[in-house]
């Protein structure tokens, strides 16, 4: 029986953010830009998606005068993500 | 990378990668392993020296020990300014080997108070007895490695670098054998397991660290 997989993670970059998050507690933006290869505006838009479903948190401040946005994966993003995986193990040939 | 719908084995391909490339950036730079693996053992060789060739330098080799504390401070601002990732277990081991450096300190006040105390009974009671029972340092080396062993083999599990973990449990070992063996052999007993715990590992994370600078991951 196939399960539903979740819109929100089912593409390619939200899905590669949310991919780097599980891993580490938290990371910079500059990062997951420079990890995914993703453009700025583009990783902002699927951000704030995953931000909304609230599947990250991102905090905005400043780090030597500079601003600085740092992004974590929440209890609810980590949720998803595990049902995510268990939801794509169906698809694929035992 | 854009925004476009998946295969599952892309999907599976993007998890892989991706939790693959977090983990890169996990490599220790190496500096401050290779820094007090380098001070502890040479500092414990130039102990054993002393001993061995009844040496009196005017000063105390392990004063090197405590300056190595200045690079440290630079080396660790230094990394946590450059550090764009914070894992999971970062702040638990920097509150490890926090407590780590309290209780070197600590053991080693502790062993200096109790010496004080002990060694001069026990040169009392070797004079009159002419019995040969080494003084309170015999046992004092064999605290300090006690307790080095600590966060190494920590750190080493956590971080699944099996030598590092090796290199603590070495500690333990000689830790035990130098409650067995005369002063003098404790400090190569030391020299030993600075040099595995911290040295050795250090040099090959180091070696890790500038090979995937090389490849542009870190």
């Amino acid at each position: 029986m196939f399960k539903e997989l979740d819109p929100i993670l089912h593409s390619q970059l939200r899905l590669a953010v949310m991919s780097l998050l599980i891993g580490v507690k938290e990371a910079e933006f500059t990062y997951i830009k420079e990890q995914t290869g993703a453009t700025a505006g583009n990783l902002s838009v699927q951000m704030t998606k995953l931000k909304e479903a609230g599947y990250i948190d991102v905090i905005k401040q400043f780090k030597e005068n500079y601003p600085q946005t740092i992004c974590k994966i929440t209890p609810v993003g980590i949720a998803a993500f595990e049902a995510y995986v268990k939801a794509l193990q169906s698809y694929l040939p035992k | 990378m854009q925004e476009k719908q998946l295969s599952e084995q892309e999907s599976l391909l993007i998890i892989q990668q991706m939790i693959g490339r977090a983990r890169n950036e996990f490599v220790d730079t190496g500096i401050g392993p290779i820094l007090w693996g380098a001070v502890i053992t040479f500092c414990s060789l130039f102990q054993f020296a002393q001993i061995h060739f009844h040496l009196h330098p005017p000063f105390d080799i392990w004063f090197l020990a405590l300056l190595a504390i200045i690079p440290q401070i630079f080396i660790s601002v230094k990394e946590k300014r450059a550090r764009r990732v914070k894992g999971w277990d970062d702040d638990i081991l920097g509150y490890v080997w926090l407590c780590f450096g309290v209780g070197v300190v600590l053991v080693n006040v502790i062993n200096n108070v109790a010496s004080h105390d002990i060694n001069p009974i026990i040169r009392q009671y070797r004079e009159m007895t002419g019995a040969e029972v080494g003084n309170f340092w015999t046992f004092g080396t064999a605290y300090l490695m006690f307790v080095y062993g600590f966060p190494t083999i920590i750190t080493g599990a956590s971080r699944k670098f099996h030598l590092m973990t090796v290199g603590g449990i070495v500690c333990w070992v000689s830790a035990l054998i130098a409650a067995f063996t005369p002063t003098k052999f404790d400090f190569l007993l030391m020299a030993v397991s600075a040099a595995l715990a911290w040295l050795i590992p250090g040099i090959i994370l180091r070696k890790k660290y500038l090979a995937q600078k090389k490849q542009g991951n870190v």
